[in-house]
């Protein structure tokens, strides 16, 4: 594999691990406000 | 250009091959090594801090009556003794080994996230900071119990706002190291590993960290609810308000029984890692090891009901709480029996790693055992709130999760210090800590079938004896994990220098035994193949 190669690997890794971590996090803060809009929810109907 | 841009990395690199010296190496550390180092200090003195905690609240009990501290200081104790030691020394416990073993046996260089690994360390001992610092201001601590119940925990004096606050932070801290977990698991493993042919703990971690993402928010939520109900007139717990207070306590436990597992799976992990090394054979059904994991996993979320049975809940609800617990016995009978067969006809030797992870296995069992005693329906509204239930999770949590920390620190303590540490010592602490563990807790189990209730800092005088035994058994083993505390630190500063296979058994298994004793700064800086 060229350098040129290797640092298209590279940036690709760092894109998946860039795009891994902001979709974990999304999932994070989607369960923390999820479950506080169920409640609001709850508590209105 | 490109070549210029690897020349720069190269340069960049060069800055990195040594550690920065004094407080910058740990202030500003990105090395997994570094602040899997600090992780496992923090949880050390942690360990220390909820035990002088722990030595308090038996010191208190050793016979009836009031006699060291008042009702209120009591309870503050039992609720801080309980955050620190699940927040702040199991969870960082192990995220200090994750940190550490998992770029190394998954032949990586590093984590994939190193500085949001500094940023999720140092929130910690910001986060308990303001925790400890709750027993200063006016009103106390809080001493609600740490499942933070309402409408008791809305009783919290001026210490209420940072309780919530510190566990916010705590919550962010283990979302950001389960995060960089996942990312480095998926993306930095070695050409050839595949998922099948990952080591049990990096496994047993992958699963943890989907737990931590799914339930730590949701704790994050109830109490950021708790919250808004004490100062901003919400009413979501809230009774007179119309608001529920059952509701939090569904929450609580949706969060609160998944997080048991958080405790536990590492450690099936670090175990599964031991036993095979020690018995000098392959772990037996090792497939059946990782499906095991994710089953007990998946069970995890569809249990919580069986915390709040005396709650009063339909018949059919209490029928299916009782068995999705039961079942949870077919997973981990799994582990449980191959674990005995990766021992059968071994060639077994007893180093301090093998001796605390047969005595996990037999007293994670008892823990076990008593837990399926819990989950009957009726047999609970007899044990609810009593010594039953505290002996019950203290099987699980001290020689179950803490007894398998202390098996993986044991085990790769050489790893990392390059130097074998002083056996006799060790073993030593090894026996202190497993008898004085079950004087501790079963009689406590005695305690609760008699009907002593917990959370109370006097009792009827017919409970005076088995009382008086636990906390000799309290005394014992803490004064016995000084010695843990002395072998760390004698082994850092030298002795024996350690081979890179360390224990004879290890050679070929787990990608950290082709490193060097003491393991190199940089782990991996090419990819290990794996054939």
């Amino acid at each position: 594999m060229s350098t040129a190669e290797s640092e298209v690997a590279r940036s690709t890794n760092r894109r998946r691990i860039r795009n891994g971590a902001l979709g974990l996090a999304g999932l994070a803060i989607m369960f923390y406000l999820g479950f506080i809009a169920l409640l609001v929810f709850r508590r209105y109907h | 250009m490109a070549n210029a841009h690897a020349s720069d990395t190269a340069h960049h690199d060069d800055h990195h091959d040594q550690p920065a010296t004094g407080i910058k190496r740990w202030l500003f550390a990105t090395n997994h090594k570094d602040i899997g180092t600090m992780y496992l200090v923090f949880s050390l003195i942690m360990f220390f801090i909820g035990g002088a905690m722990a030595m308090v609240i038996r010191a208190e009990l050793f016979q009836p009556g009031l006699q060291l501290v008042d009702p209120v200081l009591f309870n503050q104790l039992t609720t801080n003794h309980a955050l620190v030691m699940i927040f702040g020394a199991v969870m960082p416990a192990f995220v200090g080994l994750a940190n550490w073993m998992i770029p190394m046996q998954i032949g990586a260089p590093d984590m994939a996230l190193p500085r949001m690994n500094n940023f999720s360390f140092w929130i910690l001992p910001f986060a308990f900071t303001l925790l400890l610092s709750t027993f200063l201001v006016p009103g106390g601590a809080a001493a609600g119990g740490w499942t933070l119940y309402p409408p008791l925990s809305l009783q919290t004096g001026d210490s209420f706002p940072m309780l919530i606050f510190a566990i916010h932070m705590m919550g962010i801290s283990s979302i950001m190291g389960a995060i960089n977990v996942i990312v480095t698991i998926m993306n930095m493993r070695a050409p050839g590993m595949n998922l099948l042919k990952m080591p049990l703990f990096t496994w047993s971690w992958l699963i943890t960290a989907y737990l931590l993402i799914a339930v730590m928010p949701v704790l994050a939520g109830a109490v950021t609810m708790l919250l808004t109900d004490h100062f901003f007139g919400t009413s979501f717990f809230n009774a007179a308000g119309g608001g529920d207070p059952v509701m939090f306590e569904h929450i609580f436990w949706f969060f609160g029984h998944p997080e048991v597992y958080i405790m536990i799976l590492p450690a099936f992990g670090i175990i599964s890692e031991i036993l095979p090394t020690f018995s000098r054979k392959p772990l037996f059904g090792a497939t059946s090891m990782i499906y095991a994991i994710a089953s007990i996993a998946f069970l995890s979320f569809i249990v919580w009901g069986h915390h709040m049975f005396v709650d009063g809940m339909p018949l059919a609800a209490q029928l299916f709480y009782m068995m999705s617990t039961m079942l949870i016995a077919v997973p981990t009978g799994v582990k449980v029996f191959n674990w005995t067969a990766t021992m059968w006809r071994g060639s077994l030797s007893f180093e301090p790693p093998m001796l605390f992870a047969i005595a996990f296995l037999f007293l994670f069992s008892i823990g076990g055992f008593s837990g399926l005693m819990l989950a009957i329906v009726p047999a609970d509204f007899q044990y609810n709130q009593t010594y039953f239930v505290v002996a019950h999770f203290h099987y699980v949590l001290v020689p179950g999760a803490i007894f398998g920390i202390m098996a993986g620190v044991y085990y790769w303590l050489p790893k990392w210090t390059g130097h074998m540490y002083n056996m006799t010592l060790a073993k030593t602490h090894f026996w202190l800590s497993a008898i004085f563990v079950n004087v501790l807790f079963f009689p406590q189990h005695f305690l609760g079938l008699a009907g002593m209730p917990r959370r109370i800092p006097d009792y009827a005088v017919q409970f005076t004896d088995w009382n008086m035994v636990s906390s000799i058994g309290g005394f014992c083993f803490g004064a016995s994990q000084i010695l843990f505390a002395v072998v760390i630190v004698q082994c850092a500063r030298g002795g024996k220098k350690a081979t890179a296979e360390v224990w004879e058994g290890t050679h070929p298994a787990g990608l950290e035994w082709t490193l060097p004793s003491p393991a190199p700064y940089h782990s991996f800086s090419t990819a290990p193949e794996i054939p």
